[in-house]
């Protein structure tokens, strides 16, 4: 799977880059590309077999979540592939909300009542916010179904249920793949959710990238020319670093690719300028997108 | 680094005054009353009250030493919106009704004052060195919730600014963090609206060097009522009213962590 993914070829003319700033978010490739679910628009290519990017090692999360730590970071994020496919994702959770607030970015599928019990305990006897985000790309089974899989979208809807009857908010994340418009959609995802019970719905709403299984979209890459009187410190690759398999990358959605790859040992290392080389960069310049929750 | 112009040993903190006026003159007032030395401002003065001059004659009449935020920032540059940074397109909605009102309703002379304003201010409290910002020392729209903001970040952005107290506003909760011998970070609250607990007083702040610091959150009560319908009269959203006469948060919600917005009704 790795090799039908969009690598800076060797040679290429240089990239612009972005300066490192702080460490604000630290995320976590938990379970590398590993999913229950492949998703027809997955940035990631994640997917039930053979990986292309690795599950963590416990000790590898637990060192970058403690010299996170004494680096200052801000916020702890979980992602994969499914987090909750990892043996230790719920320790590790718990070790990372001792440390700062944690998100765990999930498509719910297995977020049982045992889970959900878990989770409120942890968000309960933590000094830090615990959020969990739940992808839905549309409020119509069908549709839904058809981009994330049959019963992808009964599964995120119990976890919705089953965390919000615990107190938790979870925070519900669609891709505008379906999309008629941001105000339109933030809308009908709002009006949805209330409609099913949660009093207070929380929507994130994202752009779908040429990336993963919807590479080869574009070929457009940034330039200086193009970056000429624009804020680079806007980027989120300015205040983010991903620990996942093969080291530290400087964003969420380029782990695993050697283009993104800023440091093959300590955070600290990976805190230099990250190259703008990829075609989702593009994306991120132009909708002034994030990964975090706000 | 510098050392602070001014030193004191008790002093009054406000936070975003959000064109609360009546608030702001009552905060003054309670102040005055505390034995404080100075009185300070960290900034935001406009945004959603309906008369956002009234705000500068009682900050300039009581000596009040303000900082610039955000909100200040994009006034007094007369840029698109209020730079609080929100995502969410109905928070957005509504920041952009507060900010285009605000802005109209801000007299040109009081927009260059706005310009003018310093973005941090440094002072000595008995023997602690102080840093007072609007979001953080590093960002004046970057928000440190209390459930989001690690122990690990605060010590780092004390060290980073040579400070032992840091003070903030820009969320609109106020917190105290006690780092144990590595220092204090106070967010102490803002005048410009209730904090989302379901009653309408607003907050300050008091800090005294005893010669350990003090921390004090003062709760200001005030004519709410009439604030609340002043802003309807001026035809600003009813959602701001609510908030005033109720005491919970109506818009700019999507930004809270799940741990104060949990505390909220919406």
């Amino acid at each position: 799977m790795k090799q039908t993914l969009p690598i800076m070829p060797e040679g290429t003319v240089a990239a612009p880059t972005a300066p490192f700033v702080s460490l604000d978010t630290l995320w976590i490739q938990l379970t590398g590309t590993w999913c229950n679910l492949e998703c027809t628009h997955c940035l990631n290519a994640s997917g039930p077999r053979d990986p292309w990017l690795k599950p963590l090692a416990p000790a590898v999360v637990r060192a970058a979540i403690a010299e996170a730590e004494r680096l200052g970071v801000r916020e702890i994020y979980f992602t994969g592939g499914e987090p909750f496919l990892h043996a230790e994702a719920l320790p590790l959770i718990a070790e990372s909300l001792g440390v700062a607030a944690t998100t765990v970015l999930s498509n719910g599928t297995l977020i049982t009542d045992v889970v959900a019990d878990a989770l409120a305990d942890l968000a309960g006897r933590s000094r830090y916010s615990l959020e969990i985000r739940i992808s839905l790309d549309d409020i119509d089974e069908t549709l839904n179904d058809a981009i994330r899989g049959a019963g992808a979208w009964a599964g995120a809807l119990e976890a919705v249920a089953r965390l919000t009857a615990r107190g938790l908010l979870p925070i519900v994340t669609a891709t505008d793949v379906t999309a008629t418009g941001v105000q339109g959609r933030y809308d009908q995802l709002h009006e949805f959710l209330l409609a099913r019970g949660v009093p207070r719905p929380r929507v994130k709403l994202m752009p779908t990238f040429s990336l993963g299984r919807r590479a080869g979209g574009s070929a457009e890459r940034l330039t200086e020319a193009g970056l000429e009187g624009f804020d680079r410190t806007s980027l989120q690759c300015t205040r983010a670093r991903v620990v996942a398999e093969g080291g530290v990358y400087a964003c969420p959605i380029l782990a695993g690719l050697e283009g993104a790859r800023l440091s093959t040992g300590s955070l600290e290392a990976s805190f230099q300028p990250a190259s703008l080389y990829h075609p989702a960069c593009v994306t991120c310049h132009q909708t002034g997108m994030t990964c975090a929750n706000g | 680094m510098s050392e602070p112009a001014r030193e004191h040993r008790r002093i009054a903190v406000f936070g975003g005054v959000y064109s609360n006026a009546p608030a702001l003159a009552a905060a003054i007032a309670d102040a005055r009353t505390r034995s404080v030395e100075a009185m300070y401002c960290l900034g935001d003065l406009g945004g959603f009250g309906p008369w956002p001059d009234r705000v500068f004659p009682l900050l300039r009449d009581a000596g009040v030493h303000v900082s610039r935020g955000n909100y200040d920032e994009s006034i007094a540059a007369g840029l698109d919106d209020c730079g609080c940074g929100y995502t969410d397109p109905r928070d957005n909605h509504y920041a952009r009704i507060s900010y285009v009102y605000t802005y109209e309703h801000t007299a040109p002379e009081h927009r260059a004052w706005l310009g003018t304003l310093p973005a941090h201010q440094r002072l000595r409290l008995g023997p602690h060195r102080l840093l007072m910002c609007h979001g953080s020392p590093r960002r004046v729209n970057e928000f440190l919730w209390e459930s989001t903001t690690p122990d690990g970040l605060l010590r780092r952005l004390l060290d980073d600014c040579a400070a032992d107290v840091l003070l903030c506003t820009h969320t609109g909760i106020k917190w105290h963090r006690d780092l144990h011998g590595d220092g204090h970070v106070v967010n102490v609250g803002v005048l410009g609206r209730p904090e989302n607990d379901g009653r309408t007083n607003v907050w300050y702040t008091l800090l005294s060097a005893e010669p350990d610091l003090r921390v004090e959150f003062v709760p200001v009560a005030y004519d709410h009522e009439a604030h609340a319908r002043d802003i309807e009269r001026v035809g600003l959203p009813a959602e701001f009213a609510e908030t005033i006469r109720t005491g919970w948060w109506t818009t700019c919600l999507e930004n809270l962590p799940s741990r104060e917005r949990g505390r909220g009704r919406f």
